[in-house]
């Protein structure tokens, strides 16, 4: 590893408007050491595009509107057409345990329903994605 | 929105439970509290100059003189989900059971005022409420549906909805200045959710107090605006924030009023209502709803000096606060919300809206929506709490309480207004800013286990004690809507419908009044989403002001 820092971009695919959730694991993970580069609501394509452009080592999607089953595959799907498929794909918010599965299927690295604690976010993503440097 | 749990500190159990008698105990918005109060603590209080009677101002004890006694709550959940067909069928099962007023909870692409068939927002559609892109929709979403005698609440952008609601109501041979309902399109609400499509703060002002204007003449039952700081409350503002934010709102649209001098103050200010959150300090919440009522009638009164007792009411829509719900053990969050509600009774709110337990997860099943209906019936019929007005009047604690929140929410309004009122606060990043503050400083809180969750950062179970059934859109309802709007456009006189557009634009940007325009417009048959590219197209896009 270089001294860069680990660089994750945290984003919002389709257009629901809940930003708690997002902002909060944001700053933790930036107090953790990680750059973070915090997106906003994004199209999935926008997504995959600051992924490359960013260079980032992951991708942290907060969903709360149970359409995730549809938004996080083809998010995933944009960031393999632009070679991008290699990177952690995370995803909290409002998710149903039954599901847990199927996401693991569809490539989902790591997923934190809500109330999961920050520290175990971190933690994971520590071991997922790496040590900050 | 996120809670943010500890399980370590849940762990710990006791050990973070503060010692109460070396602690200072404060309110959850940060107001010291005794161990017990004494007359001493009311001794300001002038009982008929601050308290007085119900249905006198300043209202303090409740707007109507014989409140409950007279007239329970409105029953109103806000609710919508798929498509207007099937939400159809939930408003008309929801009357059935007793509900008294209807709801319409727009679906996010209906909230970002895009059509269904937009490309940007087909995985949106049927989630989170009901979509209606034109007045077809609305035609559907009321059809045997008692509008004349029930009310209805429109949560909504800028007269839109309610505009197709009134066409609707016309064509089957209503007389609108009877109808009765409300249109909450506050840019309070509105402008806290990350939204694309949002014009600016200063438009929202504009279109909020053209149709305020338009319903002083043309419905004048209608609550032509809420002024609601749910949303706000829900991001982690704290009580009296909340009221100095939602006050300082109103003040502007007053005075945008005052500026054009189109309608008297009186008939602006007559049918004002107000929305705010239930939340979890059980006495704090009850002396807000007081506190708002005796801020409200002074702006009223003494600061605008309208006489006339129908402006100066507070009349309130209370919804329990889904912030404090919780995805495990959600069965916990049905006692969160009685005693949310029993607040908002006790505080004398005039319709009240108690969330589904699983309304943190998903919309509600229709379990979930049975039990909340039957969560303020309870109330109203088996507990009695309706027999009294303000029963907790007088108490010394709530009386000091109330006071402790009016003061310190002047001074939240004050500074607000010192910036150049609400729109401009919201403009220049600094509301925003606000929220942002108020969030980080609840999740470290909740970290912590200063705020105690039960079940979550507080006696957390290791494993998931029980499931519940979990509502999900259908996800075939999407491309039903789609279907019928390409249907309609291609049924429609498109002719007719660009021309009536071009009469909205010509009308947003000379300054008229555009309700008459926008009525054209939906007869029209045009689009929510092709009104909304008017909008755009005179005012822009409002970026939102959070970066992370």
């Amino acid at each position: 590893m270089t001294d860069r820092k680990i660089r994750i971009l945290m984003a919002k695919p389709g257009l629901e408007g809940h930003w708690v959730g997002l902002l909060v694991v944001s700053r933790a993970l930036r107090d953790a050491g990680y750059e973070v580069i915090y997106g906003g609501n994004m199209t999935p394509e926008a997504i995959a595009a600051a992924a490359v452009q960013e260079d980032v080592e992951a991708v942290g999607l907060s969903i709360l509107s149970a359409n995730y089953l549809q938004l996080v595959p083809r998010t995933i799907e944009e960031l393999r057409k632009r070679g991008k498929g290699d990177v952690p794909v995370l995803l909290g918010g409002i998710i149903f345990s039954e599901d847990l599965e199927q996401l693991k299927q569809m490539g989902v690295a790591g997923v934190f329903p809500s109330g999961t604690p920050l520290e175990d976010i971190v933690e994971s993503v520590r071991q997922k994605v790496g040590q900050p440097a | 929105m996120g809670q943010v749990p500890d399980e370590t500190s849940a762990k710990r159990g006791a050990a973070v439970i503060p010692n109460k008698k070396e602690a200072q105990l404060l309110s959850s918005s940060g107001i010291p509290i005794k161990e017990v109060y004494t007359p001493g603590d009311t001794t300001e209080i002038d009982y008929n100059k601050d308290i007085g009677l119900p249905g006198e101002p300043p209202y303090t004890r409740g707007v109507y003189r014989s409140m409950y006694r007279g007239q329970l709550w409105t029953i109103r959940r806000l609710s919508g989900f798929n498509t207007p067909e099937d939400s159809n069928k939930l408003y008309r099962e929801e009357y059935e059971l007793g509900q008294t007023g209807f709801a319409v909870a727009p679906d996010i692409s209906t909230c970002v005022g895009m059509d269904c068939d937009d490309p940007r927002v087909s995985a949106d559609v049927g989630h989170s409420g009901v979509p209606v892109c034109s007045i077809e929709d609305m035609e559907t979403l009321l059809d045997g549906l008692p509008i004349e005698r029930a009310s209805t609440y429109l949560a909504e952008k800028h007269g839109i909805l309610t505009a197709m609601y009134f066409a609707v109501a016309e064509k089957r041979g209503l007389d609108i200045t009877q109808l009765r309902g409300t249109t909450a399109n506050c840019m309070l609400a509105w402008t806290v959710l990350n939204l694309p499509n949002q014009v600016p703060p200063q438009a929202y002002l504009r279109y909020a107090v053209d149709f305020i204007e338009w319903c002083a003449e043309h419905a004048p039952k209608w609550y032509p605006i809420s002024f609601d700081s749910y949303n706000t409350r829900d991001l982690g503002l704290n009580a009296w924030q909340e009221l100095g934010i939602l006050f300082a709102t109103t003040v502007d649209y007053i005075e945008e009023e005052k500026r054009r001098g189109r309608v008297p103050l009186d008939r602006f200010v007559r049918r004002f209502s107000f929305n705010t959150a239930a939340h979890n300090d059980f006495f704090e919440e009850i002396a807000k709803l007081r506190a708002a009522r005796r801020m409200w009638s002074r702006i009223v009164r003494e600061r605008y000096g309208i006489e006339d007792p129908r402006c100066g009411q507070f009349r309130v829509h209370v919804q329990s606060s889904g912030s404090t719900h919780t995805t495990q053990e959600p069965y916990n969050n049905l006692v969160r919300i009685a005693y949310q509600v029993l607040a908002g009774v006790l505080g004398g709110a005039q319709s009240i809206h108690a969330n589904g337990y699983d309304e943190g997860v998903c919309l509600p099943t229709d379990e979930s929506m049975l039990l909340s209906i039957r969560t303020e019936q309870i109330l109203q019929f088996e507990t009695g709490v309706t027999n009294t007005i303000d029963p907790l009047g007088g108490s010394w604690y709530l009386e000091n309480l109330t006071n402790e929140l009016e003061r310190r929410a002047w001074e939240y309004m004050q500074k607000i207004e010192d910036m150049g009122g609400m729109a401009k606060a919201i403009a220049s990043g600094w509301v925003h800013n606000e929220y942002k503050n108020a969030t980080i400083e609840r999740a470290t809180k909740t970290t912590s286990g200063e705020i105690p969750i039960i079940g979550v950062n507080r006696f957390r179970l290791e494993k998931e004690p029980y499931r519940v059934p979990f509502f999900r859109p259908d996800p075939q309802s999407p491309q039903r809507q789609i279907d019928k709007l390409r249907q309609l456009r291609e049924r429609r006189d498109r002719a007719k419908v660009m021309q009536a557009l071009k009469k909205l634009e010509e009308a947003t940007r000379r300054g008229d009044n555009v309700m008459p325009a926008t009525m054209e417009a939906v007869k029209a048959y045009a689009t929510l989403g092709e009104i909304v590219n008017v909008q755009l197209s005179v005012y822009g896009e409002w970026p939102f002001p959070i970066y992370g």
